[in-house]
């Protein structure tokens, strides 16, 4: 990379550093630390939310997925402003007005102790692996395209990360969440504008192109329980993880809580259920639009270097066999796609039909080189992964390609800081000052904040630098994760219900976490997207039978 | 007695608002999908 780009990477991490210790002085006391004092700006909060959702995975895997799958992803975020709309009256009034710091603590107030340790317990368990999923993700990419170590990229992304939260605290999260959106959201609309330039078609000409193989297809009506992203599955599925997602994380939740009233908590939250939509869409059109460019600009047959080499090295010669046969093929699909673009409308039909036979065929050797890879390596390819980490630094102008890869970095450091500081959090209130010390000053369990974050960092990093030899042990928790996010926003939903009880919720959990796994293993063909449905629904039938009819007294 | 009406009233027009602006976005994505797709 041009050394005006590593300028800028270099420049923007030092200056998000020193910007997020720069907000320690507002963190002396534990609220301070862990909530900056509940006395944040709607509009900070709420780009702090979106920023945290907005992970190093969403600016590499999902612009990736735009290139290889189209915008049908998009389909996933559905049910997302329905989700806000309800939590903005059910859910962020109860934990706002409890003053509490997670959201687990306001479960042993409505429940019981063993409710509550339950919840935050599955809570540090899937996020403590997840958090280095999150490192590795673009420090795997980052480590095959500059051949750095890994744990040199885990520590480029993860180091900065964990010193400006672990000092500066929520304070410093937010307020550096707020320049890393502005920075991500003006690094992806550059990058849709000089696309726009650098294509040989016009905008219009591309979209034809595009939509003749299906990358503008957004809608899929179809009434399947396994297809992950159907219309229906992003609407009623997609609302039931997103309330899971942003009324019982406490990643999440913990943005909330630090905002200054109830009505600012909810403003927040809004700002996501206008914006995620459209947002979402601009991350998928950048991943079609460099499908598009790579119609006229000739692709690798392989994105990831490393794989590259690798199959090289080991099938010379079939490889270069495949590589002269790749190079024929997308000569003759440029052409196609050239014919596409200046059919008159009388014509287009024929000249899609074309295109479509020579992408076809173009997606077939594309399939045999990553068969290349998969069998050269031992793992999965996950070339789409590197689609527009390689068209960044080979097509992009210098200095823009930095801003792009800076705004990669911004990504991942919200993502963490995010995961750090609700670890944290959650360790120290649900854990340590609930069970281990409950009279203590403050300056004691700031410390022991700043120090269970620190450990979670570490934990992080160590995770991510050895993500790759502990894939299937991470992918069982994850699944294991998808087993109680529904469940929980069951509990959540429960203790709405002036009747139920601690030993229904304990219960119903239980039951609703079996009930998913059930469905998972009985059904494994069941998308994820409705295991939140059957886990809630199923809390909240147990719970509310085995609370009979009396109102509880807590 | 006034204030959970006023609630039920902002939650109206709240919601109302957002499944407004939803629904625009969709018909766009929508109008995208059939101008292009083939």
């Amino acid at each position: 990379m041009h050394p005006i780009n590593w300028l800028i990477v270099v420049g923007w991490i030092g200056y998000v550093v020193v910007d997020g210790v720069r907000r320690a002085r507002n963190t002396r006391e534990l609220e301070g630390y862990l909530l900056a004092n509940r006395s944040l700006p709607w509009w900070a909060v709420g780009l702090s939310v979106m920023a945290t959702q907005l992970s190093a995975v969403t600016m590499i895997g999902t612009t990736g997925q735009g290139a290889t799958d189209g915008m049908r992803f998009v389909q996933f975020y559905f049910g997302l402003p329905l989700a806000m709309v309800i939590l903005g009256v059910t859910l962020v009034p109860f934990l706002h007005g409890a003053k509490v710091y997670t959201a687990y603590e306001y479960l042993e107030r409505r429940f019981d102790a063993k409710t509550r340790s339950l919840t935050a317990f599955l809570f540090l368990l899937s996020r403590g692996m997840s958090c280095g999923t999150i490192i590795a993700a673009p420090a795997v990419v980052f480590s095959a395209i500059f051949g750095w170590k890994m744990s040199a990229c885990v520590a480029l992304i993860g180091v900065p990360t964990v010193l400006y939260t672990m000092i500066g605290g929520v304070q410093a999260v937010t307020w550096v969440d707020v320049k890393q959106m502005v920075l991500i959201v003006g690094a992806l609309l550059a990058i849709v504008i000089t696309l726009l330039v650098q294509l040989p078609v016009s905008p219009v000409q591309a979209l034809h192109v595009a939509g003749a193989v299906g990358r503008l297809r957004v809608f899929d009506f179809t009434p399947s329980l396994t297809n992950t992203y159907t219309f229906w599955s992003g609407v009623i599925g997609g609302t039931f993880l997103m309330l899971s997602y942003f009324g019982t994380d406490q990643s999440q939740v913990q943005r909330y809580l630090s905002a200054r009233s109830v009505d600012e908590a909810r403003s927040s939250l809004l700002m996501s259920a206008y914006w995620k939509i459209p947002l979402q869409a601009l991350v998928l059109l950048v991943g079609v639009l460099v499908f598009t460019f790579y119609l006229f600009t000739r692709p690798p047959l392989l994105f990831n270097p490393a794989h590259d080499k690798l199959v090289r090295e080991r099938q010379p010669a079939a490889y270069a066999q495949l590589q002269s046969r790749y190079a024929a093929e997308l000569t003759a699909r440029d052409l196609a796609a050239r014919d596409l673009a200046a059919a008159p409308p009388d014509e287009r039909d024929r000249a899609a039909q074309r295109f479509q036979l020579r992408q076809h065929q173009t997606e077939a050797m594309r399939g045999e080189a990553l068969k290349l890879a998969e069998d050269a390596s031992g793992q999965p390819s996950r070339d789409v992964n590197y689609i527009i980490p390689r068209f960044v630094l080979d097509h992009l102008p210098i200095g823009l390609a930095g801003i792009f890869i800076a705004a990669i970095l911004a990504a991942a450091m919200n993502a963490i800081a995010a995961e750090l500081t609700s670890l944290a959090t959650a360790s120290t209130i649900d854990f340590y000052r609930r069970w281990i010390r409950a009279e203590a000053s403050e300056q004691h369990f700031l410390a022991v904040s700043r120090v269970a974050l620190g450990v979670w960092g570490i934990f992080a990093c160590v995770v991510a630098t050895f993500a790759a030899n502990l894939g299937s042990l991470i992918e069982v928790v994850n699944r294991f994760g998808s087993f109680f996010y529904g469940s929980i926003l069951g509990v959540f939903l429960l203790a709405m219900y002036p009747r139920a009880r601690g030993t229904g919720a304990f219960v119903g959990l239980i039951a609703g976490m079996s009930a998913v796994a059930a469905v998972n293993f009985g059904a494994p063909k069941v998308s994820f997207l409705w295991h939140n449905v059957i886990g809630a629904v199923t809390v909240l039938l147990v719970g509310m039978v085995l609370s009979g009819g009396r109102r509880a007294t807590a | 007695m006034n204030e959970p009406l006023d609630d039920r009233t902002r939650f109206q027009r709240t919601l109302v608002r957002v499944m407004s602006v939803q629904v625009v976005t969709l018909v766009l994505l929508y109008l995208l999908q059939l101008m292009f797709t083939r």
